[in-house]
């Protein structure tokens, strides 16, 4: 069962130069799915991601959401959906640096209001899991990158959402770290049946998922599931990379002068 | 573009960012330009102008001037942080550290030189409003608006020093940082919530025992204690900020139950960098408005108190002298010479006042008679007393004596000579100040004073009684300089330790032009200190949130993203705010609050007067402006962080 559904999506920014960032995108979700979405730069990532988080929304179509369709809540029901139901993984990881790495990972669910027992049970299972047990009272600048986007993983898990958004979440991570967060997020996918979306640029980091959408000025343009072997699957993924890179006649051997 | 240009266009098209720190140096030379137009005014006249001396002008306007440059170096600072992005950028694009210190420096001098001609543009077109305002309070026949050039010179001369010293200061001072540093918010906010318990108790200690020495102030401890309290409280009010604050907050987090509560737990983690980082700053912001505070506050209580001096002195001169005192008959001659020659209409009353003991407390009560106190009743215009042998009347000792006595009955037997009184009502109004007669002090019919042949049982060693000669003077304000030399014959003997004159005189004209004199130069002074004053220390909290913005608004993104509410972020920043604005406030008025218990106190016994009525609406007033400005600082806040 889908528990995303993007219906015609379009997006278009009003402003002293109109600019239409997505043109009737339409895919689908199924729970426990890892999907990544990938595209050139400008290709309207981040305007599908902020609509999928409800901070913005479409011109016209729909997004529906397990059956409900938060465009049309208030304000108010749309952050307290976004507080249930979506879990934020950023590049830049986004850690409220007042906070200790302890208070950032149980952030939702105080703003949620939820009973102390259950944040604390909940923080030491994700700690131990992710290995964060020793750094729990530290500041988040006492962190190291791989340490700081655990920590953000963590954050992103405790209240268990219906979804998880990650933007570039290797963005900022040497290849070493890139490597764990990326297994880490495809184990909690296999392990808890989480649904993962990924908004990325790095092949490598889009090879660890089940499929991947490409997107091009806005509109669909292909896709591409997972099989057997990551190598090949890498390989695919790069072929149709080299094809979104340039303009599609280029490669075409068959149109004639 | 020239360099110049390029610093001449950074600060006029971004003026928005600019207007804060223009702001406020333009209200400093504002404000100090005025006041120097005073000091230079032709009108003085060998220091004085009308009653007051120009010497505590200039004492209040160096310390204006030592202020407002620690307020101009603090806004500078504030300032260069909230651009710090900007020159990294700068830095990055490869200009050197020398030519950004010649940026700065450029910029900051435009930016003074602007303020300073407004200043004094503004300021010399408002000197005639306030020369108004000062001509009211002085009591001035006039005060004209003149032109010279010592004040410009002087206000342009002090500001532009000013502002090259600090802005060379500021520039070479500053941190060094790296540019990677500058240009991400992340790394921006330094966190470091050390602090002492010991230091953050010590703290507590030394402001409760400063509290408690400020309620047993009385007149006998006061000089120790003015040195000792203020030293007490401000190393403890230092210690507060830095350390008890801290411990606090840090209490607070320990308690997961209570911290971990919605939205408590960010407002809270808050409150752990804004007050350590703050700290110093909050102790400045508190001890200046605690001192602006009790500006306003002493302004409020001395016009009370010169608005009942009136009523508190009916009588235009007192001479009182011992029965026996070889001096009268001179002394009365020449006041009545003087005021004869001055042409002033006047009433005189003589008073023989006796003293006898009372049976009822064993202690001496002044006796005065009928006909004299009607006499004297009789020129102020006030009804007349009307008793029969055996009658007493109290005569009231101050205002809250009259509610007090009107409700008590004594019979009493006047011993000496055994003559029984009862005494069963108070005159309902003040007679006599309360320097003159004794809080024992009742009028007895004209029957039952002629049987007072026996003197007081204390004589020869205690004076049996005295003479009164009260002169009630319509215009009591222009008698101020009759009796003069028997004035200060008086004054002389007074700072000896014992007063052996067998006289004392008293002119209520003379000493209220004292108390006016004292009233207009702390309400010049006074306004000038607590205006500036509680300005800086708005702006103080105002420069420190913008400087601290766009991390702030980029804090609120993430927040907004992991969904939270607007109603929940409106809160998140009034309790964030909130102890940053009353705190350092709230802090101050209890300062100040015990400083005016403890001026109530040594007052009560000066003057006798009440200022709470005075204190309360003074304060009431600063809070409801502390109010609109935190409402209005929060509106600009949550619209930036918002959108």
């Amino acid at each position: 069962m889908a528990i995303l559904q993007v219906i015609d999506v379009t997006k278009v920014y009003e402003g002293k130069v109109t600019n239409r960032a997505l043109n009737q995108l339409s895919f689908e979700v199924e729970k426990g799915e890892f999907l990544a979405v990938m595209g050139p730069s400008g290709s309207g990532k981040t305007t599908l991601l902020n609509l999928i988080s409800t901070i913005d929304k479409p011109t016209s179509g729909e997004i529906i959401f397990n059956g409900t369709k938060p465009h049309l809540f208030n304000k108010t029901e749309l952050a307290y959906f976004r507080r249930r139901e979506l879990g934020f993984i950023f590049q830049d990881f986004n850690l409220l640096p007042m906070l200790t790495v302890e208070e950032n990972i149980v952030l939702p669910l105080t703003l949620d209001n939820q009973p102390v027992s259950l944040m604390e049970e909940r923080v030491n299972t994700l700690a131990e899991k992710l290995g964060l047990m020793g750094v729990l009272t530290k500041r988040p600048d006492e962190l190291s990158g791989g340490q700081a986007q655990r920590v953000a993983i963590a954050r992103a898990l405790i209240h268990e959402p219906a979804i998880i958004l990650a933007d570039e979440p290797t963005g900022n991570l040497d290849s070493h770290n890139s490597r764990e967060v990326l297994e880490l997020l495809s184990k909690i996918n296999k392990e808890r049946n989480a649904t993962i979306i990924m908004v990325t640029h790095d092949p490598i980091a889009a090879s660890f998922c089940d499929r991947v959408l490409f997107i091009k000025d806005g509109e669909y343009f292909n896709e591409i599931y997972r099989d057997d072997r990551r190598q090949t699957f890498f390989q695919r993924i790069l072929n149709v990379l080299s094809l979104l890179g340039g303009r599609v006649g280029d490669l075409s051997s068959i149109r004639l002068p | 573009m020239t360099f110049h240009q390029f610093a001449y266009r950074n600060v006029i098209r971004n003026f928005r960012i600019y207007a804060a720190f223009f702001m406020a140096s333009f209200f400093s030379v504002f404000v100090f330009f005025i006041y120097s137009m005073i000091m230079f005014h032709p009108e003085i006249d060998e220091g004085y102008l009308g009653n007051v001396p120009i010497g505590g002008l200039v004492f209040a306007e160096i310390i204006l001037v030592v202020f407002s440059w620690f307020f101009i170096f603090y806004s500078m600072k504030a300032f260069l942080e909230a651009r710090a992005k900007e020159f990294a950028i700068l830095l990055h694009l490869g200009m050197e550290k020398r030519q950004l210190s010649r940026l700065i420096f450029l910029e900051t001098t435009l930016i003074g030189t602007l303020s300073i001609a407004c200043g004094i543009l503004f300021g010399y077109a408002f000197t005639k409003f306030f020369f108004m305002i000062v001509r009211e309070i002085l009591m001035l026949d006039q005060l004209p608006l003149y032109f010279k050039w010592e004040p410009f010179v002087l206000t342009a001369a002090v500001y532009f020093s000013a502002f090259v010293i600090i802005s060379i200061i500021s520039i070479n001072f500053s941190p060094e940082r790296k540019i990677i540093d500058l240009l991400k918010w992340y790394h921006f906010v330094n966190i470091n919530d050390h602090f002492s318990k010991k230091r953050a108790i010590l703290a507590v200690i030394l402001l409760a025992i400063g509290y408690v020495l400020a309620l047993l102030t009385n007149r006998v401890n006061f000089y120790p204690f003015v040195v000792l309290i203020p030293i007490l409280i401000t190393i403890g009010t230092y210690f507060f900020f830095t350390d008890s604050t801290s411990y606090f907050v840090h209490y607070m987090k320990e308690r997961k139950s209570f911290s971990w509560k919605k939205s408590r737990m960010l407002s809270i983690a808050e409150q752990t960098l804004i007050m350590k980082n703050n700290g110093k700053m909050f102790f400045v912001v508190t001890m200046v408005s605690a001192a602006a505070f009790l500006c306003v506050g002493l302004l409020a209580a001395l016009s009370s108190y010169t608005s009942k001096y009136d009523q508190l002195n009916p009588l235009g001169l007192i001479y009182k002298g011992h029965i026996d005192n070889p001096y009268e008959r001179a002394h009365i001659r020449s006041i009545l010479n003087e005021l004869e020659l001055k042409g002033l209409s006047y009433h005189l009353t003589r008073f023989e006042v006796k003293k006898q003991t009372s049976s009822y407390t064993n202690y001496e009560v002044e006796v005065f008679r009928e006909s004299d106190i009607n006499s004297l009743l009789f020129s102020y215009g006030y009804p007349m007393v009307r008793l029969d042998s055996g009658e007493g009347m109290f005569i009231p000792y101050s205002e809250e004596a009259i509610k007090k006595l009107s409700k008590r009955t004594v019979h009493t037997v006047l011993k000496e000579n055994n003559v029984p009184i009862s005494i069963n009502q108070v005159y309902p109004e003040l007679i006599f100040p309360s320097s003159i007669v004794s809080p024992n002090a009742i009028i007895i019919s004209d029957e039952d004073f002629l049987r007072l042949k026996k003197p007081y049982s204390g004589y020869p060693h205690v004076e049996p009684g005295y003479h009164l000669f009260a002169f009630d003077i319509p215009q009591w304000l222009e008698a101020q300089d009759v009796g003069l030399s028997i004035y200060k014959e008086v004054q002389k003997e007074y700072e000896k330790e014992r007063y052996g004159l067998p006289f004392y005189f008293e002119n209520a004209g003379l000493n209220y032009s004292f108390v006016l004199s004292t009233y207009a130069l702390f309400t010049l002074v006074g306004l000038l200190v607590a205006a500036v004053f509680l300005l800086a220390a708005g702006s103080f909290i105002y420069f420190k949130i913008h400087t601290n913005l766009d991390s702030e608004k980029r804090k609120f993104d993430v927040l907004k993203r992991m969904g939270i509410a607007d109603s929940e972020i409106k809160r998140l920043v009034t309790t964030q705010l909130f102890p940053q604005f009353f705190l350092p406030w709230g802090v101050a008025m209890v300062h100040s609050l015990f400083a005016f218990l403890a001026l109530q106190n040594i007052l009560k016994d000066i003057a006798n007067i009440s200022i709470v009525k005075e204190i309360i609406f003074a304060f009431s007033f600063i809070i409801l402006l502390q109010v609109i400005y935190f409402y209005l600082i929060r509106w600009r806040y949550i619209a930036h962080v918002k959108n």
